[in-house]
């Protein structure tokens, strides 16, 4: 399985590209007046939804190659931002959303410091046992996140005096949400921060060796992460109109994981495909839904011994797994030693 | 008083199972110089083999610790074929993914194969009370406490004066060094991480008898609690990570008196996030793992 | 000629082992100084500790009149000083033209916003990397290769690569470490030829090496270190004669100058 549709993908000409993505756009868009089902449209806002997710996960764990398997923690913090402001100080969804986005993105801060000088087992499970506790302060705080009960009754947003409560318009919203979040995306990683972000999942020392000054720009990355899990959390709170703790478990974490590693990092086009893929199967698992999280460990599995970057991952990328031998095998006069792929 | 003493006696206790699942968990990742995240569930399934085992043969402790040794150290031989044996020389997060993904798979599977409620263990071991001086201690706690000292000299014994454990210590230093001496590293790995999970799967199945309740989804606190008193000692080092156990379970049940119960596990967390701010190599003398 | 860097009684111990011990020396700026010595000698380490990767057990560095010891590797690299890697550490799965592009970080200011943006400084910063990029390919004889994968290349072009990505630091010395490990005489010869075309355009150069050939014919100051400690430091001519340098390599037994010339 060699295939490196990306590289094909990336190396097509530009208009083409640009009409696929103008059809694709059309296409979006028409869907919901054209068939306007609403159990399509809720699959949809889920997939769209989860594409942030995993995206914003994917920022993380494959361009900067840091090692976050929390990220429900940080979706958790923005659904409840959102719902408290909206549910006791009345805010407007379209304030609460983005405060939703800084809320996630500070914790992050928070989460990432103590480990920015750690390699990345450490920042594993320290951000594994960040995301146990924002649940489980979420399950506890009775006064703010009322305890095991959770928030219900989260008012919908509400544009120019249009209430927003269809599923068919929420479509829209997380369309929207992951439009953005892609186009943001894709211009931060085409640029000099991108560039640096690769430099340090590539070879840590050598871009520290450049200039590059790897723990800033590995915390940026990590805010960036999750203050789009942040958004897509508080753009969910108002959807589902409900929330509680147990929907932010580690297990939630495993999901949004999958998703990343079925589709592929270290790419935008990746966590996409992970979250479509992963959403279908979901749909399908129905009538056997306990046996959905032993798919998509099974998977994982698979993936991992097959194409560790994933589906559309970046195959040219140390994610891919792929060892050093090769041209570096002559050994130098002093003895040099054969040049490792690894040391995270 | 009495209360602060008989919380430390329980933290004695929880530490001794905590300070057994930390042992199990730097063997593994000291032999096979891979972290893991499957201890956790290996833990879980030595509690339930230990169940079963008591279910069908009575309460019978020997054969509790045989059995949950073996199932955990069975378990291991697969853990080990699917995250490590092809992976030694890959980039590191690619076993550490696989473990991810072995563990989701053992605790999903264990809840829809036994369920995903509390089982309750009752009376395994009797109810005795020994009153010493101003605090009591229970039989269990004594039989935990004595359960985790002689492994630990069983382990002492095995790496310091068998020709296997000279064997597990070489893998454990240098592979490569290892294997031109005519070991087989690859054998001797899967040895080390069968005898790790293996004391894992003895101290699930002292949790059980202690709590007196087991539940599909305990890999998860069990494993970050094994993880953060092995980090005192760089994932590797056995006393050290001992020592950590035993201060975690001390911390631990003297912290719930100030905070409430619910919270028990975020002072696994928190012990965590001291270590690593603290002395983040752990107290390891011997180079370690690269995590 | 103004000193560049400087090194006072740097002592680096790892437990009990002494790795570097009480090391001195003096680099003037527009040297070729080679850092020479037996293997395990201590000047990778010694390097490291120049670099920022190691900080010193003892002693200090002085870079262009400032103390750096200690100091962060990425903070050093701002100051003007980029290196080479003994395992050449290359960013294998990018090409030729990524890897030196990303040499340019420093020179370049381009925030998230801009990035978001597509703003002036953006434009000018992808402009700027670009081709200054392909300058320095142009320079180096790499422009054939730009996109060509890293690791695709043969063991010498990678060297050079990792040169050219240090050059793109634009700094004021350059540390190389074993760069001609591997490569036959003829490329050998090329690269000094090219280390003394770029020292004449004004860089300090400073490389550890066991090609004697190489070291003698390029460098104009040599520092030789054995068991971490100095045992010799000056032209050519001095450390060729030196007793102690010829102990080190030689032992006691052989009659200095014979059995020297080995590339």
């Amino acid at each position: 399985m060699k295939m490196k549709i990306g590289a094909f993908v990336g190396k097509l000409p530009s208009w083409v590209k640009a009409l696929g993505l103008a059809i694709l756009g059309a296409a979006l868009i028409a869907l919901p007046i054209v068939y306007p089902k609403s159990y399509v449209m809720g699959v949809m806002c889920r997939i769209f939804m989860y594409m942030i997710l995993a995206g914003s996960l994917n920022v993380i764990n494959g361009y900067s190659g840091q090692f976050n398997i929390g990220h429900a923690g940080f979706y958790c913090i923005g659904a409840y931002t959102e719902a408290i402001l909206a549910t006791k100080v009345g805010l407007s969804f379209w304030i609460a959303l983005p405060l939703g986005g800084v809320m996630a993105a500070v914790i992050g801060l928070l989460v990432a410091t103590p480990t920015l000088k750690l390699r990345g087992t450490y920042l594993a499970i320290v951000t594994l046992g960040a995301s146990e506790i924002i649940r489980l302060v979420a399950l506890n705080w009775e006064g703010l996140t009322g305890g095991p009960i959770g928030i219900k009754g989260i008012p919908s947003p509400v544009l120019f005096g249009f209430k927003i409560s269809k599923s068919i318009h929420y479509y829209y919203i997380f369309l929207a949400l992951a439009a953005l979040f892609f186009f943001v995306t894709y211009r931060v990683i085409n640029s000099r921060i991108g560039r640096a972000w690769l430099s340090i999942r590539e070879d840590e020392l050598a871009a520290r060796s450049l200039g590059v000054e790897t723990r800033f720009y590995k915390a940026i990355n990590f805010m960036y992460g999750a203050f789009w899990a942040g958004i897509a959390g508080a753009a969910f709170a108002p959807y589902f109109k409900f929330i509680s703790s147990d929907m932010f478990s580690l297990d939630e974490g495993f999901n949004i994981l999958s998703m990343v590693i079925i589709g592929g990092q270290g790419t935008l086009l990746g966590p996409a495909v992970g979250s479509i893929i992963v959403n279908f199967l979901t749909e399908f698992l129905r009538p056997i839904s306990q046996f959905r999280l032993v798919v998509y460990a099974l998977l994982i599995i698979i993936m991992m011994w097959l194409r560790p970057q994933g589906l559309v991952g970046a195959s040219n990328s140390i994610l891919a797994g792929k060892k050093i031998g090769g041209n570096l095998s002559r050994r130098g006069k002093g003895g040099a030693a054969v040049a490792r792929a690894g040391g995270r | 008083m009495d209360y602060y003493l008989s919380q430390v006696i329980n933290g004695i206790c929880q530490g001794s199972i905590y300070a057994l699942m930390a042992i199990g968990y730097s063997v593994v990742v000291g032999v096979v110089g891979l972290v893991t995240f499957t201890h956790g569930e290996v833990i879980m399934l030595g509690a339930f083999a230990a169940y079963f085992a008591f279910q069908f043969f009575g309460n019978n402790l020997i054969l509790g610790i045989i059995a949950s040794f073996s199932a955990s150290a069975f378990i291991g031989i697969f853990v080990y074929k699917i995250c490590y044996e092809r992976f030694f020389d890959a980039p590191r997060h690619i076993s550490l993914l696989l473990t991810i993904g072995v563990s989701m798979l053992l605790k999903n599977l264990t809840q829809i194969l036994i369920g995903p409620n509390n089982m309750p263990l009752l009376g395994v071991v009797p109810n005795k009370f020994f009153g010493i001086g101003l605090v009591g201690v229970t039989l269990v706690q004594i039989i935990v406490i004595v359960t985790v000292i002689s492994l630990s000299l069983l382990l002492f014994l095995l790496f310091n004066k068998t020709r296997w454990g000279i064997m597990l210590r070489a893998v454990s230093q240098d592979k490569k060094a290892a294997a031109l001496m005519g070991i087989n590293v690859k054998v001797t790995s899967m040895l080390g991480n069968c005898i790790g999970s293996g004391l894992g799967g003895i101290a699930g199945m002292l949790l059980a008898i202690y709590y007196q309740t087991l539940i599909a989804t305990m890999g998860g606190s069990a494993g970050m609690k094994a993880f953060s008193a092995s980090v005192l000692g760089g994932l590797t080092d056995i006393p050290s990570a001992a020592l950590g156990g035993l201060s975690l379970g001390i911390i631990e049940n003297l912290g719930i008196t100030f905070a409430s119960a619910s919270f028990r596990d975020i002072f696994a967390f928190i012990f965590l996030l001291l270590v690593l701010l603290i002395k983040p190599e752990g107290f390891a003398r011997k180079r370690g793992v690269r995590p | 000629m103004a000193t560049i860097l400087e090194a006072r009684d740097v002592c680096q111990y790892f437990g009990g082992l002494k790795a570097v011990e009480k090391v001195s020396m003096s680099i003037d700026e527009g040297d070729i100084f080679g850092v020479i010595g037996p293997n395990g000698a201590g000047k990778t380490t010694f390097f490291n500790i120049c670099s920022g990767i190691f900080k010193p057990t003892a002693g200090e560095i002085i870079f262009r009149g400032e103390p750096i010891t200690g100091m962060m590797t990425e903070k050093i690299a701002r100051k003007g000083m980029a290196r080479t890697f003994q395992n050449i550490q290359l960013f294998k799965f990018m090409t030729v033209l990524e890897n030196v592009k990303i040499g340019f970080h420093i020179r370049t200011k381009t925030t998230m916003l801009s990035a978001l943006l597509r703003s002036k400084r953006y434009r000018a910063d992808e402009k700027f990397a670009s081709e200054k990029a392909l300058e320095i390919l142009e320079r180096v004889g790499l422009s054939a290769f730009k996109d060509t994968l890293a690791s695709n290349l043969p063991y010498g072009l990678q060297r050079k690569v990792e040169i050219a990505r240090a050059l793109a630091l634009d700094p004021k010395i350059l540390l190389l470490d074993e760069p001609v490990a591997g490569m036959n005489p003829a490329e050998t010869q090329e690269l000094s030829d090219f280390v003394i075309r770029l020292n004449k355009d004004g860089l300090t150069i400073v490389v550890i090496e066991h090609d004697m050939k190489f070291v003698m014919n390029t460098c104009n100051r040599i520092l030789v270190l054995n068991f971490g400690q100095k045992i010799c430091e000056g032209t050519p001519e001095t450390v060729r004669n030196d007793r102690g340098v010829n102990e080190a390599y030689f032992g006691k037994g052989l009659v200095v100058g014979e059995g020297y010339n080995n590339a």
